[in-house]
């Protein structure tokens, strides 16, 4: 065995998931980087027709930047004749490839509203909630939040096998790497995901990994009772701040 | 746009010059395996910005590109390695890890292989020390051949030099590294014990 065959046994590999999930970040990080210097270019398009693309499209409240690109390719797989779509925002990025599956990387829990509507752009029957919170102030004023409410799924999850075929969950909890199979899902079913949609620097989110729910309404939230703020008022300074509203409006 | 699955990389970086949006192909089809690359040389903490640096860097020199190579592999390296030492200290670290430990990725459990994987994990904590003892360059040339799989050409492309010069100097680097480890590979020795 010469010392390069020992190397190459030597060297690191990072697990599948985590490879795609860093893979995606620099896709995004690269077109956001490459992009802004086109804008004063003479070959800026106006409209969003490729990788690259500046043009950003308002989403909600939040700007998306919709990337047509060509035949998306998976690591390990030749890239295939088909078209792939990516709609990126500040807080998540969502990718259908080329073979119809649906990659959805998650780095903030911001935005759910966009994020439904681009998952179900992409045929992903989707619902996507934020969990309402209260925001207190904890330990050297950092805010913490507790949920209001909690989404109980349990009654409404469609079989392990489903949530197998059509579910990957990638190991990180942020930045998160969720990939969806449509063409998995059963007719009438619906993916369903919650978080927290909170400030930054806030401390004890909550989210819920996706399921796929056995029909396509929400569940409900089931009110979580009010935490005693004894643990997190080290001093009498510490102020109890009131609810939070959900910055998602209730979508049917 | 339209992109021909069968373009080569030089044709697509070439039209990426009126067409920035090609470029995406390009990024497609060879990420993953740059990514790999750094994230063997640098770890998960370095690998995703330091890919995404190499590539801007190819798009905004893409212009020099020398049509001859089809195949942007070499090039690419080659902006990922400057890329790289840019990040010593990272390095360093991650060479420390491959001395103390063996490699931190899914073993295979192929039993044919495992003579070669329980051999490359006895000779792990010397190699990474005479990996970290060899001159930067000479570290990058045998780095680019063993984890990157280049060949001697492509080697030399990625690295602004000759084949030749390559060949020589690899010569030079494996003879060094069968020293610093002592010439010895015990599953050589265990054969020959029997």
């Amino acid at each position: 065995m010469s010392e390069i065959d020992t190397l190459r046994e030597l060297r690191p590999v990072p697990p599948p998931a985590e490879l795609e999930a860093m893979r995606m970040a620099a896709r995004e990080r690269f077109v956001a980087r490459a992009a802004p210097k086109r804008a004063h270019r003479r070959w800026r398009r106006p409209l969003l027709v490729g990788g690259l693309s500046t043009a950003a499209a308002a989403a909600g409240a939040v700007a998306a930047l919709v990337l047509a690109s060509g035949p998306g390719t998976v690591p390990g797989q030749q890239a295939t004749a088909g078209r792939s779509r990516t709609v990126v925002t500040a807080a998540w990025t969502v990718r259908e490839d080329a073979g119809g599956a649906v990659r959805i990387y998650l780095r903030e829990y911001a935005n759910p509203a966009g994020l439904q509507q681009a998952l179900r752009a992409d045929g992903v029957n989707a619902i996507v909630r934020s969990i309402p919170y209260t925001l207190q102030r904890g330990f050297s004023n950092k805010p913490v939040v507790h949920p209001a409410c909690n989404y109980v799924t349990i009654n409404d999850r469609a079989p392990l096998a489903v949530q197998g075929a059509v579910l990957t969950v990638g190991r990180q909890a942020l930045p998160a790497l969720f990939i969806i199979h449509p063409d998995a899902m059963p007719p009438g079913s619906a993916l369903f995901l919650a978080f927290m949609a909170t400030p930054p620097r806030a401390t004890g989110n909550i989210a819920l990994k996706p399921v796929v729910l056995t029909d396509d309404t929400a569940p409900a939230c089931v009110p979580v009772p009010a935490k005693v703020p004894a643990q997190s008022a080290p001093t009498p300074t510490v102020k109890k701040g009131g609810p939070v509203p959900s910055p998602l409006p209730k979508a049917a | 746009m339209s992109i021909d699955t069968r373009a080569s990389d030089a044709d697509l970086i070439v039209r990426s010059l009126t067409e920035p949006d090609l470029f995406t192909a390009v990024f497609d089809r060879h990420s993953a395996e740059i990514l790999r690359y750094v994230y063997a040389r640098l770890g998960s903490d370095l690998a995703e910005d330091v890919t995404a640096e190499t590539f801007l860097a190819a798009f905004q020199c893409r212009g020099k590109y020398d049509g001859a190579w089809p195949d942007a592999r070499p090039w690419l390296y080659g902006i990922a390695t400057r890329q790289i030492s840019r990040h010593r200290r990272a390095e360093e670290r991650r060479l420390r890890l491959l001395r103390s430990a063996p490699a931190d990725g899914p073993a295979e459990d192929h039993s044919d292989r495992a003579a070669e994987r329980v051999t490359a994990q006895r000779l792990g904590p010397r190699l990474g020390a005479a990996l970290g003892a060899l001159p930067r360059q000479d570290r990058e040339l045998l780095l680019l051949v063993a984890w990157a799989e280049l060949s001697y050409a492509e080697a030399a492309s990625a690295l602004g030099t000759t084949t030749s010069a390559v060949k020589a100097r690899l010569h030079r680097v494996r003879v060094r590294m069968r020293r610093e480890l002592g010439d010895d590979d015990p599953v050589d020795k265990e054969n020959n014990d029997e």
